[in-house]
């Protein structure tokens, strides 16, 4: 991995030969993966296909049978790629005996994220449930569960965003929100698994297909050179 | 320690909140102490020989019981997989966790121990049997919060967990027993069975700590 010299910015994701297997079936095979810091890409693959499995390991919820890979630089297992990484996954991940408030003074709180109020302020007013913050979370609709846990994802401004399916739950101005507060931010680099090929052109500057646990399309690197070459 | 005291502070926030789980325990720890109470004739029999074994299979039923509540609505809400992305260290949340146990347990087993005294006439809110059920419930309690752990992605682990949890905590409960009857004067002597006790609690404890990493990482 380049990390220095020649002016070359560190990826943001840099895997090489990532390999699961759960029970000695092989889910995702050998997969070599570099998506340059702030780039978008969308994870592409039939049910299966192994793309949830891709993105617990790059999150560091699952461990690798084998392979290595680097979270900005830093080669996981690292203490530093908690900060990194922002997670949005199947579950919101919430407690649903906590206010929408209290969730995310939890979460600052434990990612030590300074001036919390403010940003939790911030956050909780774009995803549009200031007004529900003292609220049980378990009485959200999922939409709002959804926009709960992009906030929570965000609070402590991570530089990368690994999200599996984040458009699940949301309605049409929920899915503007994500777009406008994740997926398309800029400067935030993101990966993430969707279904919904038709809006992809909204976010994405390149695409990583996978089938039965390979890639067999990748063109993350490529539309972010183009881009780079065209800015 | 702002990080442990948010951890320690959300797991008793998330207890009392849930407290049905708990609840049940206490119900059910109440309605074992009245059952053997009825079932001893005590008014022509010496009960107390009796008093440690009615303690301590309650202590332990209702503690194996409800500690693995609070991970497994963690699990279920996928919020200790949130926990694990955080840059908290492991043994931080398993301290979290372990503080929202003990503390509930406590509260209950000093229920029991109240009920205890007055139904079966003996003096048990010693400083000394006190200490006793400190040190035992904190060996047990960081025992069952590893295995709960380790059993939060199993089915059936409700039946799992009483079968693992039993067998390795025979040591505690024989030391907890035979010190809860020297303390009541049953036997010369606390020391050999109070060192048993904090020994296994000390081993249980640390043991518990170290693979709390390695159980959540598998």
């Amino acid at each position: 991995m380049t990390t220095e010299g020649g002016g070359t910015a560190v990826p943001a994701i840099d895997a090489r030969a990532l390999t699961r297997q759960y029970g000695g079936v092989t889910v995702v095979r050998g997969i070599d993966l570099t998506l340059p810091a702030g780039s978008k890409t969308a994870l592409l693959g039939s049910n299966g296909a192994g793309k949830t499995t891709l993105l617990k390991m790059l999150s560091t919820l699952l461990t690798p049978t084998s392979g290595t890979f680097w979270i900005q630089g830093h080669k996981v297992p690292s203490p530093r790629v908690a900060r990194s990484i922002g997670v949005l996954g199947h579950s919101p991940m919430l407690y649903e005996d906590f206010t929408p408030l209290e969730n995310l003074r939890f979460f600052a709180r434990i990612y030590e994220v300074p001036d919390a109020e403010a940003r939790i302020e911030e956050l909780l007013r774009r995803v549009g449930l200031w007004l529900r913050r003292h609220e049980q979370t378990a009485i959200l609709s999922r939409g709002y569960h959804q926009r709960l846990a992009l906030a929570r994802a965000l609070i402590h401004s991570p530089a990368v965003l690994i999200a599996d399916e984040p458009e699940t739950g949301l309605d049409p101005e929920g899915v503007a929100l994500l777009d406008e507060m994740a997926l398309a931010a800029p400067g935030l680099s993101v990966l993430a698994a969707t279904h919904r090929i038709d809006h992809i052109d909204a976010w994405a500057t390149g695409v990583v297909r996978l089938e039965r646990g390979r890639v067999v399309e990748d063109t993350s690197s490529v539309a972010s050179l183009a881009e780079g070459a065209t800015a | 320690m702002s990080v442990l005291m948010a951890v320690v502070g959300k797991d008793l926030q998330l207890a009392w909140r849930n407290r049905a789980g708990w609840l049940s325990a206490m119900a059910f720890a109440t309605i074992a102490v009245l059952t053997y109470s009825f079932a001893f004739d005590l008014a022509t029999g010496d009960v107390r020989p009796l008093l440690p074994g009615v303690l301590w299979t309650t202590f332990l039923f209702a503690g194996v019981f409800a500690a693995g509540q609070s991970f497994q609505d963690e699990v279920d809400d996928g919020t200790f997989d949130a926990l694990l992305l955080s840059p908290v260290d492991p043994t931080v949340i398993f301290i979290g966790k372990l503080v929202a146990n003990l503390i509930a347990l406590l509260i209950i087993e000093f229920a029991q121990l109240i009920l205890a005294t007055i139904l079966f006439d003996v003096g048990l809110l010693t400083p000394q049997l006190l200490g006793i059920v400190l040190i035992g419930t904190i060996g047990y309690v960081s025992l069952t919060t590893l295995l709960a752990t380790m059993g939060g992605h199993v089915r059936g682990r409700s039946v799992l967990m009483p079968v693992l949890a039993l067998p390795l905590l025979i040591p505690l409960l024989i030391g907890a027993v035979r010190a809860t009857g020297a303390s009541l004067g049953l036997e010369a002597g606390t020391g050999p069975w109070m060192l048993l006790l904090m020994v296994f609690a000390a081993w249980s404890t640390l043991a518990a700590v170290l693979l709390f990493p390695t159980a959540v990482e598998q």
